[in-house]
This record gives structure tokens, sequence and C-alpha cells, in this order.
């Protein structure tokens, strides 16, 4: 394995009136010039009821995609597995993982958006408790016997997944989490805790160590894979950087703002609504090569973040400077960040 | 969408038995798709079961979204969407995302489902199939045509809500719902842009419930459907005694397990018989035999009935992958040119 792993989160959420099919052209494009370019994985998150942005669905954005970046892991980052039915999660995912010869990863949350819970018809006060049985049952499956278990809101009699997964005994289980319980759930019951994109280095120092003491209290070791995401921007000057991908990014979270993440967020660090600069520091990876390339190994230092997961497109760069950056970082940012590893 | 009088889809149900190597049958299924491109075939259509033990078997949403590559020219058909079982607000983005990526190209096909297993695993019950499956469509149609919707179902709110993206054709794809007895082909003149004539049921019973489904229509003042599509399995061999000694153990298997899955409890009296010896079963209701028979039945299907879409059943549990694709080959050679000549 590569010390840094190198991944990108194609989120493809577009404006109204956006023609979604030029769009899903362009992300087949990013998707190939991933896999020439020698990046490790590509991310798929969801959100149902998008509104006003557009987006492509996970399942079958992951299914399709991976035609065009046969080498790329491909990352469901993240699951909001409160929602789904176990089975049917169980299902999908093998089925995924046979085609794309074993190359999935099994990214999962809470989620945070009552019209989300609403649609599925999930009371939001018993989610956690829906996610954990969620969890334990598809692990059940994916271990490939018969399982009989009954859950909240639903019930395995004899159920066997439809075909065998290519990795044993499961992909990788990533737990994103914000708040501080939910880091102790992470530890409990994932692979590793997946570093969400929101959050400060400081935070998230404070909350290494809530997490390397609830993998001690359950006798785990410090994970191997240690992934984070953020938002990343590179251009051939910090200014130009800051220029091209600043109004994107605070367009973005004032979104976010909107659909409440911050309510998920710990104290002292829940307040997205600053001005660029504020929300930037410690947050985003935005700037020339060098600092790219330094502020990528200060998370490696600080928290032993192995897997870095970009986000880079926001919601509206134009496809060919999103292309142009894929390449200045494969050619000038990885190369520095693996000699200083 | 083309004028072509017959259309001709293939059936894909990705099923395997215990043991065989699934990763090898990945590439299997993408070359049937590659291959049902390429001989002019209209359609690709897979299926949907969970827990399908003893078979393997892929699931639909990522195999079709996997499989578009392979067939660009393909239409792609949920045959069906287990309707009842899903929540309306994750079907009706995953299939406009589907529509969108093909470029317009997904028919929804939708039905009830039957199994027990199925039911309880999405906690619901066999009782609650109709209720549910009224208002998910219902839900879906609303989502992919109104701007905002708000809904209150049995097993779902939507809250204000708008789909994270509308599917490429308008006003939504078409809509197909499968239905064995003749309530639900009532239904289905209600609700679908056309019935989806399964593969289980003989010709003769189709033939009665085709009047069943007229006179719905014309109470309804809706129209016969443009595209009328039927499911069937085919095999092609000198005569039809060849047939059944090539693919009668396949076959046979394929619907002892639907048997036992409990196919039969869902059709009409008087055919509901799955448990039939081959030779009964595939009486009237499978296309067995030579070339120009097949086509025969099809030209009649297509003159009598008014069929114009039949989506084909080549590859059966245990089934070489080398007689898959010279079955689909020979079907392409020798009958389709032979039913465009006889309608």
């Amino acid at each position: 394995m590569k010390k840094m792993q190198f991944g990108v989160m194609l989120r493809g959420v577009f404006p109204q009136g956006d023609d979604m099919r030029t769009r899903f052209a362009e992300l087949m494009e990013q998707a190939r010039a991933m896999e020439r370019l020698g990046y490790d994985s590509l991310t798929k998150g969801s959100h149902f009821s998008t509104y006003p942005m557009q987006e492509m669905v996970q399942i079958p954005f992951l299914s399709r995609v991976m035609a065009e970046c046969p080498s790329l892991r491909l990352n469901a980052g993240i699951v909001l597995l409160a929602l789904h039915k176990p089975l049917e999660v169980a299902e999908n995912f093998a089925t995924m993982d046979l085609m794309s010869g074993g190359k999935m990863i099994f990214g999962c949350a809470l989620g945070y958006r009552d019209v989300e819970f609403k649609g599925f018809g999930v009371e939001r006060k018993g989610a956690g408790r829906r996610f954990e049985e969620n969890l334990d049952a598809i692990k059940k499956l994916w271990a490939g016997g018969p399982v009989t278990m009954k859950g909240s809101h639903f019930e395995l009699e004899e159920a066997r997944i439809s075909v065998p997964l290519v990795q044993k005994p499961h992909p990788p289980v990533w737990l994103g989490a914000n708040a501080d319980k939910a880091i102790e759930r992470a530890a409990r019951l994932g692979d590793c805790w997946y570093l969400n994109p929101h959050q400060r280095l400081d935070t998230f120092q404070r909350q290494m160590e809530i997490y390397k003491r609830a993998l001690d209290a359950c006798g785990k070791p410090f994970p191997k894979e240690l992934p984070m995401r953020r938002e990343v921007f590179c251009a051939p000057t910090h200014e130009e950087a800051v220029r091209i991908a600043g109004p994107f990014l605070k367009s973005m979270y004032e979104a976010y703002e909107e659909w409440g993440q911050d309510k998920v967020m710990p104290a002292g660090d829940n307040d997205i609504s600053q001005r660029y600069e504020e929300l930037a520091r410690d947050r985003f990876i935005v700037g020339s090569p060098d600092e790219v390339a330094e502020e990528m190994l200060r998370y490696h230092r600080l928290l032993g973040v192995n897997h870095i997961i970009m986000s880079v497109q926001g919601t509206g760069l134009p496809q060919s400077q999103v292309l142009e950056t894929f390449e200045l970082m494969a050619k000038e940012v990885f190369p520095k960040v693996q000699q200083g590893m | 969408m083309t004028t072509k009088k017959m259309r001709y889809g293939i059936g894909m149900r990705t099923q395997y038995p215990q043991g065989d190597d699934m990763v090898k049958r990945t590439e299997d299924q993408m070359a049937q798709a590659r291959a049902a491109d390429k001989l002019g075939f209209d359609s690709l259509m897979k299926s949907q079961h969970l827990a399908g033990y003893p078979l393997q078997e892929f699931q639909q949403v990522p195999f079709l979204a996997r499989a578009m590559v392979e067939a660009p020219n393909l239409r792609l058909i949920t045959g069906i969407v287990l309707l009842s079982l899903h929540k309306p607000l994750d079907l009706a983005e995953q299939l406009a995302t589907i529509d969108v990526m093909s470029g317009g190209r997904l028919i929804f096909g939708a039905g009830l489902g039957y199994r027990e297993v199925e039911f309880k695993a999405f906690g619901t019950t066999a009782k609650d199939r109709v209720p549910r499956f009224i208002e998910n469509l219902e839900a879906i149609k609303r989502l992919w045509t109104e701007d905002e919707v708000t809904m209150k179902g049995s097993h779902f709110e939507l809250d204000h809500v708008r789909v994270s993206l509308k599917p490429a054709q308008k006003p939504t794809p078409p809509i197909w719902v499968g239905a064995n007895a003749d309530g639900a082909i009532r239904r289905a003149a209600k609700l679908a842009d056309a019935w989806f004539i399964n593969p289980h049921q003989k010709m003769e019973t189709i033939a009665r419930q085709l009047d069943v489904y007229r006179r719905a229509l014309d109470e309804l003042g809706k129209p016969f459907p443009k595209e009328l599509p039927l499911a069937r399995e085919v095999f092609i061999a000198p005569s039809k005694k060849v047939a059944m000694d090539r693919c009668g153990p396949f076959l046979a298997e394929k619907y002892k397990i639907y048997h036992e899955w409990g196919q039969d409890t869902a059709m009409p009296e008087g055919d509901n018989d799955l448990s039939l010896a081959l030779e009964e079963l595939q009486e009237d209701r499978f296309l067995l035999g030579p070339a120009d028979a097949i086509a025969e039945s099809l030209i009649a299907y297509n003159k009598k009935l008014g069929i114009n879409h039949v989506v084909l059943q080549f590859h059966w549990v245990g089934m070489p992958q080398d007689l898959v694709l010279e079955q689909m080959q020979m079907f392409a050679e020798e009958v389709m040119p032979k039913v465009a000549q006889g309608i």
C-alpha cells in the first residue's frame, strides 16, 4: 500500500437548470482522468431531495462509474445507514463488490436532514439504534450464512445474500462521525473513523484522543487506514487558488448551514457561517502545490491520516479547471507528499 | 422510439447455482449484454429478487447501471421492481439517475412480489403490498412530474420534497406494471402506461385477460397502449423434442424454484400450477422449437393480441454461456427477420 492514498469525491452537485446529461458526461471524464493520473479512490456521497441543487444518486452512480476507472477503489462515502433496510444494503454492496472486482469501501453515517428521515419513514429519535442494528445485520449477512434476526424495523428469517463478497471478510467499513459520542461509536463498530470535511484540525486533535481511548476500551488497534475528507483546491499560486475556489466553497457552506449540518457539530467548532478566511483556516486545503502538500503532511503528522479524499469541484467549478487541478495535484503535490512521509 | 412493429428485449435474471464463480459470471453477463446490443435487440431487462438462495443473482439497480455501458443502444427495463418493499423517494431518485446516465433509456417495470423473506426483511407484509404499491407508484409519479411534493403515505412522509434530479424522459419513463391476477390487470390498466405481461402464463390465459385489460382501459377512457410488452422463455432447436432435450433440465430447475418461492400462488385459478412436469408446463407457455414456429407464434401474438415488445429469457440456471450466446444469435438471425416479414 502507498504511504498516502489520494481519492476524489465526485460530489456531482449542480445547480437547477444545468443539463445533468452533460454534467454526467463530464463526471465520467473526471473519473477517466483520475484513472489515468494514478489516483487511488473515487467517492460518491448520498443525499436525497437536494433542491436547490441537482445530484445523481450513489448506488447507480458508483455502479456506472466503475466502468471508467477499473483501478480505483470505490467509496460510498457515506451511506445514510439509518434510512435503509439492511438486506437491501448488504445485497447491493455484494453485487457492487463483485462487479468491481473487490474495490468497494462501505462508508456510513447517521445523517441529519428531516426531509430524508421523513421520506424514509424513520423517526429521527431512534436513528442511532437503527444505525447500529442495520450495521450489525449487514455484517452478519456479509458473512454469507443464513441470518435470523429480528430488528426494530425488519426481520431476517434464514436470509442469505445472493452473491458472495470478493473482499473478505467484507469491504472496509468507514464510519463518518462529527459528535464525540459518534466517534466512540465509530471506534466500536467501524474499521476506522472517516474524518469529516467540516471540522477544524484542532477539533480533530481533541477528538482523536477520544477515538484512541475508545479503541483501547474495545481492545482494538489503531486502524491501518485513516481516511479524511477535505475540500481541496490547488493552483500554481496561493492567490489564484483562493480567487478561484473561495466563492464556490463559501456558497457550499451556506447551503450546508441551511440544511442544518452545523447542528450536529461539536460546540466550539460549529459555526460555519464565518468569512471565507476564517472558515478556511485548518479546514480547507487550498493553495499552491507546496502549500497543499505541506498541509496534507500536517494532517498526517498530527493525526495519522493516510488517505485523503478531496472534494475539488465544489458547486460549480468549471470542468476544465477541475481537470487541470487533478493533473496539477497528481504531478506536483502527490510526489511531494509521498516523499515527505 | 423507433417505428419497428416488433421489438425484442433480453431478459437477464443473472441467476447461477451455488458454487459458481461469480467473478467469472460477471464477465459472462457483460458479454451477454454486449451480444444483445450487437445483434440488434432493443432492450435489456433485469429482474429483482433479494435473498435468492439457493440461486446466486446480481441486484437490479447496480446491475443495470453497470450493464448500460456494455449495451449503449438498448433500453433498460427494471423487470420488475418489487415496488411495495421500497420507499418512493429512494426509488424515484435511483431510477431517475439511471435514466439520466443512460440518456433516457429507462423503462420502469413494477410489480408486487410474493416472497415472505423479502416482505419481512423490508419490515412489511404480503397483506400490505397492494396499498403500498399504489401509494408508492403515486408518490414516484408525483416526484418525477411535480416541482414540490407533500404527501403522507402509510410508511413515508414527503414534506415539501423536491427530488435531487428528474428523469431525462418527459413526463416520465414508460411505466409497465406486471400483473398475474385479473384484479391486478385492472389495476395495471389504471396506473400504468402498459400491462407488462408475465412469462408464466399460458397464451390462452393471456388472451382472456387481454379482454379484461381492454375493458378496463375502455372504462377509464384510456387508449390501448402504443407498446404492449410480453416476457417469454425461448429456446430454438430443429424440433420441439430436441429443444426439450437440450434446455429441459435448465428450464425445469428454474420453474421448480419459482414454484418453491410461491410464484404460482399469485397466478389466476386454472393456470396456477408451476409444479407440472416440463412436458405439460411448456405447452402454450414457452417458445421452444424451430425458428419458423417461434416466428409464427410471435406473429400471431402481434396480430391477434397486439403484442409488440417481447422480452426473451435465453438463460436459465446452469445453462452454459456458449449455449446462451448461440441461442441469442440464432434468434436474431433466424427469428427476427421472419417476424419482420410476417407482420
